[in-house]
């Protein structure tokens, strides 16, 4: 226990610590159990991250991957588990299966497959980490294994539409999104008043959906319908993390629920206007034409006040 | 679409499609093939089991098993209870909606850890490969098509073990990972008799099909079936559900766990 534990991973944005999901889920177990973690975030001067992130260093003991560090931590008597039964001890394993078979994919494409998100945010976020050359390379790689791993585990034999993979990831993620929602109900945590292994998880997940500000939105829209969860992820972000309430001036917050305004009023002309369109079939060319314009301007409005928000 | 199949009631003929039992089926299949037939035998829908060597091809999905009813063709267990509930039979109304998660959970523990530790055994561990799976898998078909298939179908799983993060576990971390899910699966079930107390549900189903066949599976050793076995209430558990919807009828009855002498061995 004296032995200081040092813990390298994605740095964060947007109000939150971290991006990445996994590193979140370490640094918020860290923040629960009282763990005394050294974070390093990685950094354009710091050496190139090799391996898989987060990577916790105590000693000569160099442990990867979320679930072998939060054992390691239990073994050094940091346990967030302490109180729970062994019923919800093994409802938290399920919980977690659960996550990462029917929330992960989605969470994958949002971030590193669809192609807006990933080339106006994803990508020079990540290059912006690393050090040149890497940044050349590695967020391509992350983008290309993103992928792959959705299109082995959920996509059938080809020939397959990638379009369906999409829309059935998309859909087991909302499904998982509510039967998290009905499972935390009105408590503060998912067992109870103090926080465990299950919400670490859950909190690493959710949180980069939450903040993370993208042009494509659906994941996100459909959380903010559910207000059990977005509650539980501020919770933890201001009495562990302080960063956001504090950190960040009410005026953003502010700024982005009119933004958030804009964009619903600017989705629903653009709805009504297809309408009006498929009505009035007259020249097939001409309200295409007139639509393309109009989602443009959309688009400008909606971007240009991301770009001044986004730090 | 759905709406016309519902109309349609459960008809005599329905089938379900696998490998050939005695010589072709491996041991992650024929579990999710019986989570299948046990899931309808909890419905009291008949179903004919039919063995096919080129099963595999006929599912939509690439995935086994597949059921054929009427006109339609559905593979793998969540689709197929879907497409039951749409013809109005389902196990799991009564559950209220925290217990619905709890049990989707569940579900996906079991696809998640014990499905994969299943193909992990079956297609890494390069003991198992060479001395029970290659030589089943393509046992209908004359060589060298025989060797091709299995080749091509072990590459394909190490590259979704790959992606997952399994390649690189040794057989005793994926033994670990089957013995931590085993004792959660203890830990939920207690001393109830089904995971949801009186009822039998899709969970139930789909846990005594992987226990079953882990357990009644000769492998090369038996430390995966000894995992289960040290929690008697699972053993326990698959045998109450195998006394009461797989005796007594003729078709197709998984091996009783315990008295006869020499276990009946799937594979092999």
């Amino acid at each position: 226990m004296a032995a200081t534990m040092e813990l390298s991973c994605w740095g964060g944005d947007w109000g939150l610590p971290s991006l990445h999901p996994e590193s979140l889920t370490v640094m918020a177990y860290a923040k629960f159990s009282g763990a005394p973690l050294k974070v390093n975030t990685i950094s354009n001067s710091w050496r190139a991250p090799k391996g898989d992130i987060p990577v916790l260093i105590s000693e000569d003991i160099v442990i990867s991957q979320p679930a072998k560090i939060l054992n390691f931590l239990r073994k050094q008597k940091y346990n967030a588990d302490y109180g729970l039964s062994a019923k919800q001890g093994a409802d938290t394993l399920a919980y977690i299966a659960l996550l990462e078979e029917k929330l992960l994919p989605a969470l994958l494409h949002t971030f590193w497959v669809e192609a807006e998100n990933y080339c106006s945010v994803t990508k020079p976020w990540f290059a912006s980490s690393i050090a040149f050359p890497l940044s050349l390379y590695l967020p391509g790689k992350m983008s290309r294994e993103a992928l792959n791993r959705i299109l082995l585990t959920r996509g059938g034999p080809p020939p397959y539409s990638l379009s369906e993979v999409e829309a059935q990831i998309y859909r087991d993620a909302k499904e998982c999104l509510n039967l998290l929602s009905k499972s935390l109900g009105t408590s503060q945590f998912f067992f109870g008043h103090t926080p465990s292994t299950l919400d670490a998880f859950v909190f690493g997940f959710l949180a980069p959906i939450y903040k993370v500000c993208f042009p494509r939105l659906q994941l996100q829209e459909h959380l903010k319908q559910l207000p059990n969860l977005c509650r539980f992820c501020d919770d933890i972000l201001s009495c562990y993390f302080r960063l956001t309430v504090s950190g960040h001036s009410p005026g953003l917050d502010i700024a982005d629920a009119n933004m958030q305004k804009l964009t619903q009023l600017v989705n629903k002309e653009s709805n009504l206007i297809e309408k009006m369109d498929d009505n009035l079939r007259k020249s097939p060319q001409h309200p295409s034409r007139k639509l393309r314009t109009l989602k443009l301007a959309a688009g400008g409005e909606e971007s240009s006040p991301l770009n001044r928000l986004s730090p | 679409l759905l709406l016309s199949t519902a109309a349609e009631p459960w008809p005599e003929n329905a089938a379900l499609y696998q490998q050939l039992k005695e010589d072709q089926i491996l041991l992650s299949d024929n579990a999710s093939s019986l989570a299948v037939q046990a899931f309808l035998q909890m419905c009291n829908l008949p179903i004919q089991v039919v063995c096919r060597a080129n099963a595999e091809y006929m599912s939509p999905s690439g995935k086994l098993p597949f059921i054929h009813v009427g006109n339609q063709v559905v593979s793998e267990l969540g689709p197929i209870v879907q497409f039951v509930k749409a013809k109005g039979h389902s196990l799991s109304d009564g559950l209220d909606e925290v217990q619905k998660a709890e049990m989707k959970a569940y579900m996906e523990l079991v696809n998640n850890m014990l499905l994969t530790a299943e193909l992990y055994l079956q297609w890494c561990d390069d003991v198992t490969v060479e001395e029970i799976t290659h030589p089943r898998y393509g046992s209908p078909y004359p060589w060298p098509l025989n060797r091709i298939l299995s080749y091509q179908k072990q590459w394909e799983v190490r590259r979704k073990m790959k992606a997952i993060g399994w390649a690189g576990k040794t057989l005793d971390q994926v033994l670990e990972d089957v013995d931590q899910c085993c004792q959660a699966l203890s830990q939920r079930l207690g001393t109830q008799p089904y995971f949801f107390n009186k009822q039998p549900t899709e969970l139930d189903a789909l846990v005594f099909g992987h226990l079953f066949t882990i357990l009644t599976t000769q492998l090369i050793t038996d430390e995966l079936s000894e995992k289960v076995k040290n929690y008697s209430n699972l053993t326990a558990f698959c045998r109450r559900i195998e006394q009461q919807y797989f005796e007594g009828h003729d078709k197709d009855s998984p091996a009783p766990v315990t008295s006869r002498s020499a276990k009946r061995s799937l594979l092999r």
